[in-house]
Order: C-alpha cells, then sequence, then structure tokens
C-alpha cells in the first residue's frame, strides 16, 4: 500500500514540477519523496523507478498518440534502441537511484542488540 | 554503512544526471540523453499536431495588428497596414517555421560550424573567412543600411525573427539543438546579408583558374583552346541581338598573358558542381491559349532538406506580392504580384579571380604593387570549437581580396600567395531589387529595380499583365580584355586588376523579341556581336536548346503545356550521341548480358523516365566513358578539369584519334571507338553488379536514388530517397543531389493573375510536423499547388489556421 502510494506521490508531484523545471528536477522530487516515505532502500527505488517509467512512457505516449506518431518514428530510426524503451529506462533509473538516496537518508540506523 | 551507502546512492544519482545532461563524443555525437528524452522538456515536444485554428500573439516593436492567414498548404498569407510590420511579420513566421535553418545557414556562411559539430568542421570554417564571407557580409550590410528603404526592411525582419527567439525556451528549440546540444541566439542584420551572401558563394563558384593554368602549362595554349573553349556554339544564346547593340563599349589597354611559371599545388576550392543551374522562360501572349503572358522559374540546387525556399504571400498597402522567399532574408526572391512576374537563373559568368602576389618578406605586412611596396591588413579570425579550445588564424587582406592560400592553410611546403577577387566582396544592394520588384507594375519598374542587382549575376526573366516580356542578365561585370580571368593573375601590377565594370545599360538584355518568348538554361548569353569579351564557368549546352525548339514549335500555350515542359524528361545528349556509340559497338565480340544491354539502348526511346531502363545504362555507359577519356586530368600533383560535356561528345565525333582518347595507363593506342567499346563493357558491368546487389531492375529512378538530404550530412532518419525521373542536361533536371528547388508557373491574366507553384520538401523546418515534407510527393509526381493568391476574407475560408499579431503594450 504504502509502496503504491510512493508511486503515485511521486509521479503527481514530479508531473506538476516538471512542468515547469528541467528534466534533473525530477531526481530533487524523487530524493524527497523517497526521503518522506521512509520505505526499505529497495521498495523505495522500486517505487521511484515504475514511478518515473510511467510518466515519462505515459507522457511520450500521450505526445505519440496526439501527433500520429510523426517523430517517434523518426527518432526510432535515429537511436540505436525504441525511443520509449530508451525514455522510460533513462527515467526510472534517474528516479530510482533518487528515491533510493532519499530512502537511505531517512533510515534509522539498524538495532544490532 | 548508513553513511556509506547514502553517499553511495547519491553519488550515484548525481553521477547520472550529470552525465545525462551533457553530450558525448564517442567517435559519434551522442546528446545529453537525460535532456533529450524528457517528454515534458525534450524530442518528444517537438512532435506536431495539427496548428492552432486562432491565436493570438502579442508582439513587441509592432505598430499595428498583423493578420496571417495559413492556407491549405500551410503558405502563410501576410496582412499587414505598413511595410514594417509587414517585413518583422515575415521574419517571425519564417522564423518560427525554419529558424534552425536560417541560423545553421548563416553559420556555415560565416565559418561557425565547428562551434556546433566540433573539429572536423575547422577546415571548412577556416576556408569561408578566408574567402571572406564575412567581410562580404559587412560590406553589403553598410550598403544595406545606407539605404533608408532597405535598412528599414532589414532592421524590422530581424526585429519579427528575434520576436520568435526571444520567446523560446528549451522544450521549444528545434529539434537538431537538442540533438546537438547548443541553443539559439539572437538574429542580425548580418546574418541576413550572410545568407545571401551564400547564395552567391553557391552561385560563383564554379571557377577553375587553378585548373586552367596548369592546363596551359602542361598542354599549351592550342589544347587548351581545344578542350575549353570559352564558346562551344552551340544552340542559340540567351540573347540574340545580333548587330543591335548600339552603345559605345568601355574599351581598355589589353593585357599580355602572365601566367605563373610553376604549376599550381594548391589545391582548388570546394566545387560547385554543374548540376547548379536553373530554367525560366516566358512567352508572349501571342503564343498562349489566354493571349497573357506565362512566365516559369525552376532554379536547379542541391536538394535539402528543410527545403531551401519559403513560400509566401505578402501585402501591405501598395504592396501584394507571393512566390518563393528565401529563409533569413526578407522579400520575396522569385514570385509574381498583380501585375508582373520575375524568376532566375544563374548568369554563369566569370565573377571570380586569383592575383598572385609577392610579399615584402615573411611578416607580410607589405606586397610589391607598382613597382613600390603596399601595406596589407591582418585579421585575427577566432574559431571556437565545440569540446576543444578555440582556434587562431590571421587572415591577411590585400587591396583585391583576402589571401586565402598561404602557410597557414596549405597543405604543400611550396609557399604560394593567391588573393581572391570576387564581385560579391563590393558593396552592393541586391535586397533594394527585390523591393522594388515585390511592387514593380511595368518593365520600367523592372528595369529600375534590376540597377541596384549587383551579385551573384543572374538572368532575370519578367513577364508582365501589359503583355511584356523581357530577359536581362543582370549583374556586376568587369570588362574583361580576351581572355582575361580565364587564369590566375599578377598581382603586383595595376595593369591586370578589373578597370572598370559594363555600365548596367549596357548588359545583356531583350524585350519582347520577334521569336515571341524569352528563355535562359545558363547557356552562353549573347551572340557573336555583342562588344565584350566573355568567360564563364561552364555553359548549359542541352537544357536551352530542348525549351527553346518545344517553345518555337508550341502555339496557344496552357499553363498545363508549361507545367509539361518543366518536367520534360528528354534526353538531348543521348540522343544526339549514343546512335554513334552503338554503331561503334558494331563488330565488337559482345558477351550475352552486354548484347541484351545493346537491344535495350537501341530500343530506348531517349526520355529519363521513372523506369526506363535504357537511361540507366546510357548513364552507366557515360559514367565510364568521361572519366576513361580524361584519365590525363587525374594527376595527383595538380589540379585539373575535365572539358565539357558538351565538347567531349563532339571531340569523339570530329576528332577520334586525338591522343586524349588514349588511355595513358595500357600500352595500346586508344581511339575513341576503342574508349566507347571499353567503356560500355565497364558501364554494362557496373549495371549487372547494381542489379544483383539490389535484386531488382536498373529502373532508372532506381539506379539514380534521388536522396534530399537533411542538412545535417543528410542524417538518415529526416531524409528522403525519392523515385523521380529526369537528370543533368534535361530539362527535368533532377540528378541524384540536385534539382528544380522551386517550380513556378505564372500566367499574367488581364482578369487576375494565375500562379501554380512546388518545390521538395515542406514549409516547415521541422522533421516532427506533419508540414516538413507535405509537398513532396506532390513535386515528386510532377504536379503543382495552385498558390491562392487572394485576399484575407477568401483564405479565412478554407485557412488552416489564422494568427493574429497585436503590438505588445510596454
Amino acid at each position: 500500500m504504502k509502496f503504491l502510494a510512493q508511486v503515485l506521490v511521486t509521479v503527481v508531484i514530479c508531473f506538476l514540477v516538471q512542468t515547469f523545471f528541467p528534466w534533473w528536477t525530477l531526481a530533487v522530487v524523487c530524493v524527497v519523496v523517497g526521503y518522506g516515505f521512509r520505505q526499505g532502500g529497495f521498495s523505495s527505488f522500486m517505487a521511484g523507478f515504475l514511478g518515473l517509467a510511467l510518466l515519462w512512457v505515459g507522457m511520450a505516449m500521450v505526445i505519440d498518440h496526439q501527433t500520429n506518431s510523426i517523430l517517434t518514428e523518426k527518432i526510432n530510426r535515429l537511436l540505436p534502441v525504441n525511443a520509449f524503451l530508451l525514455t522510460g529506462l533513462i527515467g526510472a533509473l534517474v528516479g530510482g537511484f533518487a528515491s533510493l538516496t532519499g530512502a537511505l537518508a531517512a533510515a534509522k540506523p539498524k538495532r544490532r542488540w | 554503512m548508513k553513511v556509506f551507502k547514502t553517499g553511495l546512492a547519491t553519488a550515484i544519482t548525481l553521477l547520472l544526471v550529470w552525465a545525462l545532461n551533457q553530450s558525448w563524443d564517442v567517435g559519434q555525437s551522442i546528446p545529453p540523453l537525460g535532456k533529450f528524452v524528457d517528454p515534458f522538456h525534450g524530442f518528444w515536444q517537438n512532435a506536431e499536431a495539427a496548428p492552432a485554428r486562432e491565436e493570438n500573439l502579442s508582439i513587441p516593436g509592432l505598430q499595428q495588428p498583423v493578420t496571417i492567414v495559413y492556407d491549405s498548404a500551410m503558405i502563410p498569407h501576410i496582412f499587414a497596414q505598413n511595410e514594417s510590420d509587414l517585413f518583422l511579420a515575415q521574419g517571425f513566421v519564417t522564423a518560427r517555421h525554419r529558424f534552425w535553418q536560417m541560423e545553421f545557414q548563416t553559420h556555415a556562411g560565416a565559418g561557425r560550424i565547428s562551434e556546433i559539430v566540433g573539429e572536423k568542421a575547422l577546415n571548412y570554417d577556416r576556408s569561408q573567412r578566408r574567402l571572406g564571407m564575412v567581410y562580404a557580409a559587412q560590406q553589403a550590410l553598410a550598403s544595406m543600411m545606407s539605404n533608408p528603404v532597405t535598412a528599414a526592411m532589414i532592421q524590422s525582419y530581424t526585429k519579427g525573427v528575434n520576436a520568435y527567439v526571444a520567446g523560446l525556451s528549451y522544450e521549444d528549440y528545434p529539434i537538431e539543438y537538442k540533438l546537438l546540444d547548443y541553443a539559439p541566439e539572437p538574429w542580425t542584420d548580418l546574418k541576413s546579408a550572410l545568407l545571401l551572401k551564400n547564395m552567391a558563394q553557391t552561385l560563383n563558384m564554379g571557377e577553375k583558374d587553378i585548373e586552367m593554368t596548369n592546363a596551359l602549362k602542361l598542354f599549351g595554349r592550342e589544347t587548351v583552346d581545344l578542350l575549353y573553349p570559352d564558346n562551344e556554339r552551340v544552340g542559340e544564346p540567351i540573347v540574340d541581338n545580333a548587330g543591335q547593340w548600339k552603345f559605345q563599349p568601355v574599351t581598355i589597354d589589353s593585357l599580355p598573358l602572365a601566367v605563373p611559371d610553376e604549376f599550381v599545388t594548391i589545391p582548388p576550392t570546394k566545387k560547385v558542381p554543374a548540376d547548379v543551374g536553373s530554367n525560366n522562360w516566358a512567352v508572349s501572349g501571342k503564343k498562349t491559349i489566354t493571349g497573357s503572358p506565362i512566365l516559369c522559374n525552376d532554379p536547379h540546387l542541391n536538394l535539402s532538406l528543410p527545403s531551401i525556399w519559403y513560400m509566401i504571400h505578402l501585402n501591405a498597402p501598395g504592396l501584394n506580392t507571393m512566390g518563393a522567399s528565401l529563409p533569413g532574408a526578407p522579400a520575396v526572391i522569385s514570385g509574381f504580384n498583380d501585375s508582373i512576374a520575375w524568376g532566375v537563373t544563374n548568369a554563369q559568368r566569370d565573377l571570380v579571380d586569383w592575383y598572385k602576389i609577392q610579399f615584402r618578406d615573411s611578416l607580410k605586412n607589405e606586397y610589391l604593387y607598382d613597382g613600390a611596396w603596399r601595406k596589407a591588413t591582418h585579421v585575427a579570425e577566432v574559431f571556437a570549437i565545440k569540446g576543444k579550445p578555440s582556434f587562431a588564424d590571421t587572415i591577411v587582406f590585400t587591396h583585391h581580396g583576402p589571401v586565402v592560400y598561404d602557410e597557414r592553410f596549405q597543405p604543400d611546403r611550396e609557399l604560394k600567395h593567391y588573393a581572391f577577387r570576387w564581385v560579391a566582396h563590393d558593396p552592393s544592394n541586391e535586397l533594394m531589387t527585390f523591393y522594388q520588384l515585390n511592387r514593380a507594375r511595368n518593365h520600367t519598374d523592372y528595369m529600375a529595380a534590376l540597377d541596384y542587382y549587383t551579385s551573384p549575376a543572374q538572368n532575370f526573366v519578367f513577364a508582365s499583365v501589359n503583355g511584356d516580356i523581357a530577359m536581362r542578365i543582370q549583374g556586376k561585370y568587369p570588362v574583361r580584355r580576351p581572355g582575361e580571368g580565364k587564369f590566375l593573375l599578377d598581382g603586383t601590377r595595376s595593369a591586370s586588376e578589373w578597370q572598370a565594370f559594363i555600365p548596367n545599360e549596357q548588359n545583356v538584355m531583350h524585350k519582347n523579341p520577334a521569336r515571341d518568348f524569352v528563355s535562359s538554361a545558363n547557356q552562353y548569353p549573347v551572340d557573336d556581336t555583342y562588344p565584350y569579351y566573355i568567360n564563364g564557368s561552364s555553359w548549359e549546352a542541352y537544357r536551352n536548346r530542348r525549351i527553346n525548339q518545344l517553345l518555337s514549335e508550341s502555339e496557344e500555350i496552357t499553363p498545363t503545356d508549361m507545367k509539361e515542359l518543366q518536367a520534360d524528361n528528354y534526353n538531348l545528349k543521348a540522343a544526339e550521341s549514343l546512335p554513334a556509340w552503338l554503331t561503334a559497338l558494331d563488330s565488337a565480340q559482345l558477351t550475352p548480358t552486354e548484347q541484351k544491354a545493346f537491344a535495350t539502348l537501341r530500343e530506348w526511346d531517349f526520355y529519363n523516365h521513372t523506369e526506363s531502363e535504357g537511361a540507366s545504362y546510357y548513364e552507366a555507359w557515360w559514367d565510364a566513358l568521361y572519366p576513361m577519356i580524361w584519365d590525363e586530368m587525374r594527376n595527383e600533383k595538380i589540379a585539373l578539369e575535365y572539358p565539357s560535356t558538351y565538347n567531349t561528345l563532339k571531340l569523339i565525333r570530329t576528332q577520334p584519334t586525338l591522343s586524349f582518347f588514349d588511355i595513358a595507363a595500357t600500352p595500346e593506342k586508344e581511339t575513341a571507338r576503342d574508349v566507347l567499346r571499353k567503356s560500355f563493357s565497364e558501364g554494362v558491368g557496373a549495371i549487372e553488379k547494381w542489379k544483383n546487389e539490389k535484386g531488382k531492375n536498373a529502373a532508372w529512378a532506381d539506379y539514380k536514388n534521388s536522396f534530399i538530404g537533411h542538412l545535417l550530412q543528410g542524417l538518415p532518419a529526416f531524409s528522403y530517397h525519392v523515385r523521380h525521373g529526369g537528370n543533368h542536361d534535361i530539362v527535368n533536371a533532377h540528378s541524384r543531389t540536385h534539382g528544380p528547388s522551386w517550380r513556378m508557373v505564372v500566367s499574367l491574366e488581364k482578369k487576375g493573375v494565375r500562379a501554380w507553384g512546388i518545390y521538395p520538401g515542406g514549409q516547415s523546418g521541422n522533421p516532427g510536423s506533419p508540414y516538413y515534407n507535405h509537398l513532396l510527393d506532390t513535386w515528386v509526381r510532377d504536379e503543382y499547388l495552385t498558390l491562392a493568391f487572394t485576399g484575407a476574407d477568401k483564405l479565412k475560408t478554407q485557412a488552416l489556421a489564422t494568427t493574429t499579431l497585436t503590438p505588445a503594450t510596454k
């Protein structure tokens, strides 16, 4: 539940922030959200990874649909990998590591006794 | 442990962001991937759907509201209430569609491509600056600014472009900026001037002074005259006015030939292929079905994307003109208004010379001139290079022009200094010509407009609703002494300089000639009684004769006939040469494959249609024959030039035992017949190889494989291969890379001017727009758009979009 909530919050806030600010601000958002949710490192990473993959691929698909894939086809010839795949992967990796960073920074040291 | 993990995760995140926020050069340039694929700002944002139907924009610098109606072909029709607003709006709409192209072309003109693509463009950039491109643009700008009309025009245009640039943020950047990771910079007046000089460079750089000088030393005068005659005497000149040149020509003392004693080992400047050319003609109302003149124009250039031309309709009080404009310059360049039409082809005249300079010492502060030392100017140039420290160069200017070659920019060790004299370096104001042509009402206005025109020299065709047709070969031409300008010149003496220029009224021209049409296709300009010596880079020999033949034969001409003539695929060169070539194969031992090729050629109708196989075999034969004959011209040490196509074919016919037909590398002594046989086998071999590789028949369109490449070295994703007929030397002059870059047919009827136009590509320069290539298929089918030359109200009923520009309130 908490995991899905983090994905959702990441998507919504990133969407709002990215509408106005450069792409790398997604990392700032993910660190903050990851910190706030205080999940385990792996969960947080996956939440950021999934959240950004969803947001970027979703956004790209909307544009692609609205413009009849006019540019997607050309970019697919330009890039060695599929444009959606690359878009999703890059957003996801940065989102994932940023969320992980937030979670780790928030984690309480484990008691060993 | 926690600190370590957090630190590691932070480091990875930062590293990722850093790495994905910049471009990388790993043999191939990789854009900053994070920025590039970000769907909120990156390339995805360049994908366009249909434009907004209604739009209201507030523009600084505008005086009154301007309405822009985009018709169904995305052609903007601009309705302004004063001229300043008109040119501002032209700058604004052109920039919206074509800004990247505008800036890239002016960067290319100014030698600034290394800033964008890195060190690989440095030699190109240096060569541009050493040819004095920026200097030429500065001279032109000074002239434009000294005339209040053109000064206002160009400043308004710049304001309009910058209104677009000022509104840009990263997501709005044209996609090429995102790919190459650089940013648009504000437009300047100088850039418009640079753009016009780019065109001059394209059209003037067919010169071959170095090659001719070497040929003279190697072969002697007689052979040079045989191989490279000044006038090949083929067909009719553009203007045949024999015995009617009734003016007192300017005369100057003759000039003894002073060719350098040694071979010229420097490499010549990059050549513009002979495929650059154009057709234009106008037929009088006596020959048309409507009784009104029809004017046609199609300039042949290196076809590229974004398209070379941008169609536009300009309206302001006293002005209503439509046609093709050059992105980056105000006004319409080839077009019409409600009274007249005009178009251009290149005049081919030699307007470039090289002067050998003798410096006093290695400091190059002074050079010898008429027995005294004259001061040279040193200009420091800095080249910014992407990813590298910048490069500094010094260019020495003499009064002739810049010294292009010296020890800083010359691969071989022999020090030779040649200064470059180019008419485009002289102050001139071509913009005024187009300003006046755009609003001209009649022949007198056309003549007055052309008086401003200097360079690059053009054949200006004209027709009017009044019924006049005319041709004028306008430019600034030095008065040449016989032979002058063909070879390198002595820069130490004033006697070898350009002494005077042909007065405008003595230029080659005619109006309403008896044959009831005027035409030009880059052929020799004038009959023998014209009292000035004429030298040119190359003269066209085939298109002009085909056009003139069809125009002479035709009566009751319709606009459709004229469109068909522009798309005419008849290969006159083949019709004149192939029958004799086939005869030369008599009694030769042919392989079965060669026999089939022979049969295909014998049955060929001489039309380069898309499906014609004969055209492919003929071309392959010629492609083998031409270099085989002129093997003597491929010299590793010095540059030489192949004689022209026409002269080559003539020599095969008239002097088959000429020593040049001998292939130097073989012990036998070959004649024209032998090289024809050898090259036939080679040509057939080339076609067979092609057929095996492609697994299909050698249909002409497939074999020719025409390509319209994006300006970034033909980036495949943004470029197109097209199946189209025609070739160089054919009226439909579409070779593999060059072709009709703009086709226009205008019927100048009293009840209203009708016009048709088309070009390969589209109005938008954005590969993510449906209008990037929306005209390409129509062009390939040799069809036209009917140009909507009407008022705003009628246009609005079927408009794609309407934009209203309103003055920005401070």
